[in-house]
């Protein structure tokens, strides 16, 4: 990899850098990055716009913490001064709001713990490839996300009924010819789930995550979370657009792989699929001695009612021992007491079956733009005897 | 492009972007708000930026692409080149400054850095987001 290190960083630069690095000289930072220590640590994708995900092993807590959580920008991210933003809320309402930071939060408060994940999350594993951000496992994250009910909001504005979509609008502005990143969502999920939210896990929202306030849309992927939101219109129809019309569209009905599908068979990516991955495993085991494996599970169904582990590729499979906590939409740990049988290099694999009944697949659908990978996960380790 | 000439063009480009966007959003930028002009603290995660890889073609990858995103995108991608055309066509309508006899160069030179066969990208580690200051 050909890269080129930035050594030269003044202190003016380097408090830049520092909005999301550490408070430390450019020699420390470098120290962290390289020490043992750098566990800690974001895969970054992407330079500029920041896109960057979370090494899979790290994403072993029921919360996933702030600093290692994925980001996910467009473009180069906006920022917004807190003290002059305001959300609007207009469309089919009876009365348009417009809303301070201060106004937001003195509205009834909310919080949920659920799954934020990229929509093109594992379009890196897709076969053939696919055009994108070549995600692989760590473009998802469990968070709780405090805020305001749009149920709430759109109260307040009095809701017409004949609003049945609402048109999401954020602060950031794409580049040369690009097309806005405009995005509508039901109404009825919004009235249901939606929050806008401006903490993540007790914390003020970053500005890579949207600050100073962000939509969060339990279940489904994360193209649904508007960042640095500014306006939620009620419309009559969906919005129409680059991002509704032609991208974040999935196929109707699976085709064959690396053909290309035409939009009027592909529908708007919603809910999440159901998925479980492997985040704890030993580095290597010892016949008869029991290690543990575990993960996480989600869905776009609001549980997760099964995760199995098989050690044959796939024939036979046993329980993996689900966490007790479990809230709508927030992904559920799961541990699984491996004990060897063979020596050698063994496979497991993970799958899970949400609250609606639903599977993860042996293989992803494939689709044009690699969205929503949910393939068993397999890792390997070998077995001493 | 390597050593000294890279570092040049990594901070040239640090440097437009602490300084309000990318060359085209700045260019766009004239009919917006002075907020959104006044972009004074663009994050990017890690330390380095990734470079295009030397070859027919580069200079003109260079300046096509590199304004709106850094070359990590393009050197990720594992595309035929019937996938290339179409990324460069729909960049092209994008903004994309890319001279219709330059097309071909590029479209070759993407299709043959970065084919289906390319397994040569590696992430950056990059430090975890520090918290952000409390606006409570």
């Amino acid at each position: 990899m050909v890269s080129a290190k930035i050594p030269w960083m003044d202190r003016r630069r380097f408090l830049w850098l520092g909005a999301t690095a550490a408070a430390a000289s450019p020699a420390m930072l470098s120290a962290v990055i390289d020490s043992a220590a750098a566990r800690r640590r974001l895969l970054q994708v992407n330079g500029y716009p920041p896109d960057a995900e979370t090494p899979l092993e790290l994403l072993d807590s029921y919360i996933t913490p702030n600093d290692l959580f994925f980001v996910r920008n467009h473009w180069i991210p906006t920022t917004v001064d807190a003290k002059t933003w305001t959300l609007t809320v207009d469309g089919e309402v009876e009365t348009p709001l417009r809303l301070s930071l201060a106004d937001l939060r003195a509205m009834p408060r909310v919080s949920r713990t659920c799954v934020l994940q990229c929509a093109g999350n594992g379009r890196g594993l897709f076969s053939p490839p696919v055009a994108g951000v070549q995600w692989k496992y760590g473009a998802v994250g469990n968070a709780r996300w405090t805020g305001v009910r749009v149920k709430d909001l759109l109260a307040r504005a009095g809701v017409k009924p004949s609003a049945l979509h609402v048109h999401t609008f954020g602060a950031d502005l794409p580049p040369g010819k690009v097309p806005p990143f405009h995005r509508s969502i039901e109404i009825e999920k919004l009235i249901e789930d939606g929050i806008v939210a401006d903490e993540m896990n007790g914390e003020p929202l970053a500005p890579l995550h949207g600050a100073p306030a962000r939509l969060v849309v339990p279940g489904w992927a994360g193209d649904h979370w508007m960042k640095w939101l500014v306006r939620l219109s009620a419309g009559v129809a969906p919005q129409s657009g680059f991002y509704m019309d032609t991208a974040y569209r999935y196929p109707k009905a699976p085709g064959p792989p690396g053909e290309p599908v035409k939009p009027e068979d592909m529908a708007p990516v919603t809910e999440l699929f159901v998925k479980s991955n492997i985040t704890t495993r030993p580095a290597r085991a010892v016949i008869g001695r029991v290690s543990e494996i575990g993960g996480f599970a989600f869905s776009g169904a609001p549980d997760v009612a099964r995760v199995e582990v098989s050690e044959d590729g796939g024939v036979r499979w046993s329980d993996a021992r689900l966490d007790s906590r479990h809230e709508p939409f927030a992904w559920r740990r799961w541990t699984y007491p491996w004990k060897p049988a063979r020596a050698g290099e063994a496979t497991i694999l993970c799958r899970a079956t949400d609250s609606r009944g639903r599977v993860q697949p042996r293989e992803a659908v494939w689709n044009p733009s690699g969205y929503l990978h949910n393939a068993w996960h397999a890792v390997t380790i070998p077995v001493a005897g | 492009m390597k050593g000294p000439l890279a570092l040049l063009a990594a901070i040239a480009l640090a440097s437009a972007l602490a300084a309000g966007g990318s060359p085209a959003a700045r260019a766009e930028g004239a009919h917006r708000r002075p907020a959104d002009r006044a972009r004074a603290a663009l994050p990017i995660l890690g330390t380095r930026l990734s470079e295009y890889p030397a070859g027919d073609g580069k200079a003109i990858a260079d300046a096509a692409c590199l304004q709106c995103h850094s070359a990590d995108i393009p050197r990720q991608q594992r595309l035929n080149e019937k996938q290339w055309t179409a990324s460069v066509e729909k960049m092209i309508r994008w903004g994309a400054a890319v001279k219709e006899t330059d097309k071909a160069a590029l479209v070759a030179y993407l299709s043959r850095e970065f084919g289906p066969s390319n397994t040569g990208f590696v992430p950056t580690d990059a430090a975890p987001l520090a918290a952000p200051v409390s606006s409570h």
